[in-house]
């Protein structure tokens, strides 16, 4: 059929015929009669079939007219039996496409570079990245984050890279407004980089033009890059608004390019950058807070795209090299500890084509035990199939053998099973994308729920499609082999004799071992399946330190609407005052960081009359800012002392309330209350007066097994005067809070709009960035959890229905083929309970065996989750144990209603059925 | 193929039927069972060709384009698919008869000896 020239079957037999004839003639001419010569002209033709065979196989293309052929054959087949294909297509689609939904964010999430230039000329300084400001001059075991000095002196030195940029890490939030027609601010985020940034990732601007170095230098008119998803969205690609005038916090900029779409920035993470700012704009944008002049506030990644020829490694050598000198010129400015600390600091090259990769170290562990668990799925759902087809099989024996004996070759009869698998499994495959899609969606929505543009898509990529496509391929042949290889191991005799005529199935030793390997595996889905279940409900029911009833969590940004730090303490009477006139509310109090919000400050703590600490004592604190009322208002009670009040105000001497952590690390066994402490420099070390101790709290979302950290409160009345400009604008920072918390009264409720309205109110400038309850604020730290739990749940009562089907198939078909067998059990006496137990008998060593391997399976798979669970063990016994019954009462349910039908056979009909 | 002492089949070299094919179309253009009972008869009944072999052969042949292929009549009006020799074909034909006549010389050579050319002395 592929070769044109190639001549047809009809062609060649009609060339043979005549050959036939001649040769009738030529012999019928040496005298033969008619009938003679035409026997004799066939003997010495010798065997026209196969001559005609030889012919047809000759065909270069013979394997691909066979395939197609095949492949005709299965799918009338398949028709012919609409319930076996549509199961079987069904459970493919789901196996498939489970596994195809993970293998999508796989792919996004681990797999992919970013969507710039030869990402693999690109280094990234630092192995594991941090966020997202680091002081002074150490930073544990290795620098990963630069000041802008130090940025300029790699820069300028390191001859290595073509072209080195540097980033704001983390980002910021922006209220952008254009100049002409629009009044309010709306928050945006964005990030301050470098003016080689777009160079250096070779990207041009869609629109307009990119950032130059030109841009990045002091005194340059102020530019900015807009994404693409807000020209698209807010702009609706309006092309005036390149070159148009905005105001980025209240500051004049000029909109001067568009980045093109697809382009997320540096960093794959929720919400994408929407705007670029030169490095040098961010002390006119910033104010106050500004970094860009503290030579020992570290607040910049850097990524570089390598000359040619250049090697990571050397390059990573002579940056070090590079660091120390920095950190020597700098050795006056040092502190002891840094002094001391200096020997060891170091800095790593890391390949940097994914960018920083904090969201692939966040999800990498979640997307493995996906993939396993998907995979485990898929192979369940595999030896569903193959049991399936191993019955079909069965069923056309009499047919198969039928064909050997005519003939056929096994290997053509196996081909031609395999077909079929193949071709069951593509259709399913292609059902699966659909079951991909439909996943993948739903896994995004539930696990990034903060997402408002995701750089993930859902929709099959070329990279994904190819997967599907050879996961489909191997699914069917594995499926596919057993039942093939079966198929031919049949006696011709044997099976035309006639079936049923068995009382041990001899060939139902794959299926039995199918089912053995399902009920394993489910066994293991249903383990795990717990293990995460507990950990979730751990995770969300520890003893946290506060209330998360009836409190909500309003966020703001005073930055954003630009007020001055003089302005804070009649902002925050103001807001306070006016929340609390909403019918409802109990009370107010507003502080840096609330607890479980994902971020937080630390400190390096100073105690009066104590030296200063050595290199290896730990006196690091976190730090909390909050008006007065806030440890009534979040649940934390005081052990010793007072919380901070209305008494502590600018004027009165300075307080901190500390908690038990905190008491614990700097003043073991002595009463805390009354000593003096400071922060950053030591000549504040008498700064604040103890007053009161609170109970521990888990203020922080990391590191939930270990004890919780110190951490110690201070009034957003009082300020500390600091001697060193970077701790300056750090304690001007410390005064800019963010989150408010509103108690409500039982039974009442809090809605956004009134919040939105009230606090316009106060001052339209300044929006409600997000507003949730307490509650809702901690779930949210548990969602990857929780997703993994549900999904791993689901998954483990599918293989569970999975394995249950395929033990009630096998059982089932052993009672229809011992049909006689139980007959002349029952004739010769036995009674109902006799019949059952013997049905039950095979059933329950089949789900013997699958426990038998499915436990050890099961605690390497606790061993697997390890660092995933949280308050369990790895082998949990109960759990074990109950999944274990689970499993057992199902199979029992399972093999019970066919060990029934059985018991309830009438000896006469089972004797005369064949 | 066979001789016409069963007991005794020789197995003919492969190429050798394509050779004897090639050779008796020199002498015009000739169906299938023409072909066959040419290298027959030609060979003093010593040749059988049949058509589990000839058929493949021809096929080989024509699918190396040393031979082409047309339906036409024969000599008693019956329908039949005439082989013809291609400038190719010939070409081929000479080469491999050439080679064939090397090597059988060389074949009749050693069989016909009376006694060994010099041998070098097998060291002990």
């Amino acid at each position: 059929m592929f070769d044109r020239r190639r001549r047809p079957q009809s062609d060649f037999s009609e060339e043979l015929q005549a050959h036939l004839a001649l040769e009738a003639d030529r012999l019928r001419a040496a005298g033969l009669s008619e009938d003679q010569a035409q026997r004799a002209a066939r003997q010495n033709l010798g065997n026209l079939t196969i001559s005609g065979e030889r012919f047809y196989e000759s065909s270069r293309w013979l394997w691909l007219t066979q395939f197609t052929e095949d492949a005709r054959y299965a799918l009338r087949r398949l028709r012919k039996t609409p319930a076996f294909s549509i199961t079987a297509i069904l459970t493919l689609a789901l196996g498939i496409g489970a596994t195809t939904a993970i293998f999508t964010l796989v792919h996004a999430i681990l797999l992919k570079s970013l969507p710039v230039s030869n990402p693999g000329q690109l280094y990234r300084v630092g192995k594991e990245p941090q966020c997202c400001v680091w002081a002074l001059y150490s930073q544990g075991k290795e620098f990963t984050l630069v000041s802008y000095e130090l940025y300029r002196h790699f820069r300028n030195n390191t001859k290595g890279f073509e072209e080195l940029a540097a980033f704001q890490a983390g980002g910021t939030s922006l209220g952008v407004r254009r100049e002409h027609g629009e009044n309010a601010a709306e928050t945006y985020f964005g990030e301050f980089v470098s003016g080689n940034y777009f160079s250096m990732f070779g990207i041009g601007a869609y629109a307009g033009r990119t950032l130059t170095v030109a841009d990045d230098r002091p005194g340059a008119p102020p530019a900015a890059i807009m994404s693409y998803r807000v020209w698209q969205q807010k702009y609706g690609l309006d092309p005036s608004v390149i070159g148009a005038a905005f105001n980025i916090n209240d500051k004049p900029f000029t909109v001067v390019g568009v980045t093109p779409p697809g382009f997320y920035g540096d960093t794959l993470r929720n919400t994408p950058p929407d705007f670029f700012l030169p490095l040098t704009t961010e002390p006119v944008v910033r104010g106050d807070s500004s970094m860009l002049q503290q030579v020992d506030r570290h607040w910049l990644h850097m990524i570089g795209r390598v000359r040619a020829g250049q090697t990571g490694a050397s390059i990573q050598a002579q940056m070090r090299v590079e660091l120390h000198q920095w950190l020597q010129s700098h050795l006056g400015d040092m502190g002891a500890n840094d002094r001391s600390r200096l020997s060891q600091q170091t800095l790593y090259l890391s390949p940097g084509g994914a960018g920083i990769t904090s969201m692939r170290q966040e999800y990498e562990r979640w997307l493995q035990i996906l993939m396993m668990v998907s995979g485990f799925v898929l192979l369940i759902v595999c030896a569903n199939v193959a049991n399936l087809m191993l019955l079909r099989g069965m069923e056309r024996r009499q047919q198969t053998s039928l064909s050997m004996a005519l003939g056929a070759r096994p290997m053509r009869l196996v081909r031609q099973a395999l077909t079929e698998s193949l071709v069951l499994s593509l259709l399913g495959g292609a059902a699966g994308l659909a079951v991909a899609f439909g996943g993948t969606r739903l896994i995004l929505h539930f696990a990034f729920q903060t997402i408002t543009a995701s750089p993930i898509s859902a929709s099959p990529s070329l990279p994904v499609l190819f997967f599907a496509f050879g996961i489909s391929l191997l699914t069917g042949v594995a499926f596919g082999i057993a039942p093939a290889w079966m198929a031919t191991r049949v006696d011709p005799v044997e099976a035309l004799r006639g079936v049923n005529r068995a009382t041990r199935r001899s060939g139902s030793l794959p299926r039995k071992t199918l089912v053995i390997l399902q009920a394993a595996l489910s066994l293991v889905l249903l383990s795990a399946s717990g293990l995460l279940t507990e950990t979730l409900r751990n995770l969300e029911h520890q003893n946290f330190g506060f209330e998360q009833n009836g409190r909500t969590v309003v966020n703001i940004d005073p930055v954003l609407a630009g007020h001055k730090p003089e302005q804070l303490e009649w902002l925050y009477g103001r807001v306070h005052d006016s929340l609390l006139s909403i019918p409802g509310v109990s009370s107010v109090a507003a502080c840096l960081y609330s607890p479980q919000s994902g971020d937080g400050w630390n400190e390096l703590i100073y105690v009066a009359g104590r030296p200063a600490p050595g290199p290896t004592e730990n006196n690091l604190s976190w730090i909390d800012r909050v008006t007065p009322g806030y440890f009534e208002i979040i649940g934390n009670p005081i052990v010793k002392g007072r919380p901070l009040s209305e008494q502590d105000t600018a004027a009165s001497r300075h307080v901190a309330v500390i908690n038990e952590a905190f008491a614990r690390r700097f003043f073991q066994n002595e009463n805390p209350i009354g000593k003096y402490f400071g922060n950053a420099e030591i000549r504040s070390a008498g700064e604040y007066e103890i007053v009161g101790v609170a109970r521990d709290a888990r203020y922080l979302t990391n590191r939930l097994e270990e004890p919780v950290e110190p951490i110690f409160f201070v009034p957003e009345a009082q300020s500390v005067v600091f001697a060193d400009a970077g701790n300056k604008a750090g304690e001007v920072r410390s005064h800019f809070l963010h989150d408010i918390i509103v108690r409500m009264q039982p039974g009442a409720k809090l809605s956004e709009e009134q919040v939105r309205r009230t606090l316009a109110g106060v001052d339209p400038n300044m929006p409600v960035m997000r507003m949730q309850s307490l509650t809702e604020q901690v779930a949210g730290n548990f969602s990857q959890q929780r997703l993994i739990a549900q999904l791993t749940s689901l998954f483990g009562i599918l293989a569970l229905v999975l394995a249950s089907i395929g033990l009630y198939g096998v059982t089932a078909y052993t009672v229809g083929s011992r049909t006689n067998e139980i007959g002349v059990r029952m004739a010769l006496g036995a009674d109902r309970v006799r019949v059952v137990a013997l049905i039950l008998r095979g059933a329950v060593a089949l789900i013997a065996f699958g426990l038998l391997l499915g436990v050890p399976l099961t605690l390497a798979a606790g061993r697997f989750l390890g660092t995933q669970l949280y308050g369990i063990s790895q082998s949990d016994p109960l759990i074990i144990t109950a999944a274990i019954l689970v499993l057992a009462l199902s199979a029992l349910i399972a093999a019970v209603i066919p060990a029934l039908k059985a018991s309830s056979i009438s000896p006469m009909q089972a004797l005369r059925a064949e | 193929m066979l001789t016409r002492e069963e007991t005794n089949r020789t197995a003919l070299l492969q190429g050798t039927l394509d050779l004897l094919i090639l050779r008796i179309l020199v002498f015009g253009p000739q169906h299938g069972q023409g072909i066959a009972r040419a290298i027959q008869l030609n060979s003093e009944d010593v040749l059988l060709v049949d058509h589990g072999a000839l058929y493949p052969a021809l096929q080989r042949l024509e699918a190396q384009q040393w031979i082409s292929a047309e339906w036409g009549l024969s000599s008693n009006n019956r329908k039949a698919r005439f082989y013809t020799l291609t400038a190719k074909g010939r070409r081929h034909m000479a080469q491999e008869t050439s080679r064939w006549r090397t090597l059988a010389t060389a074949m009749a050579r050693i069989l016909d000896l009376e006694r060994l050319e010099s041998l070098p002395k097998m060291e002990g």
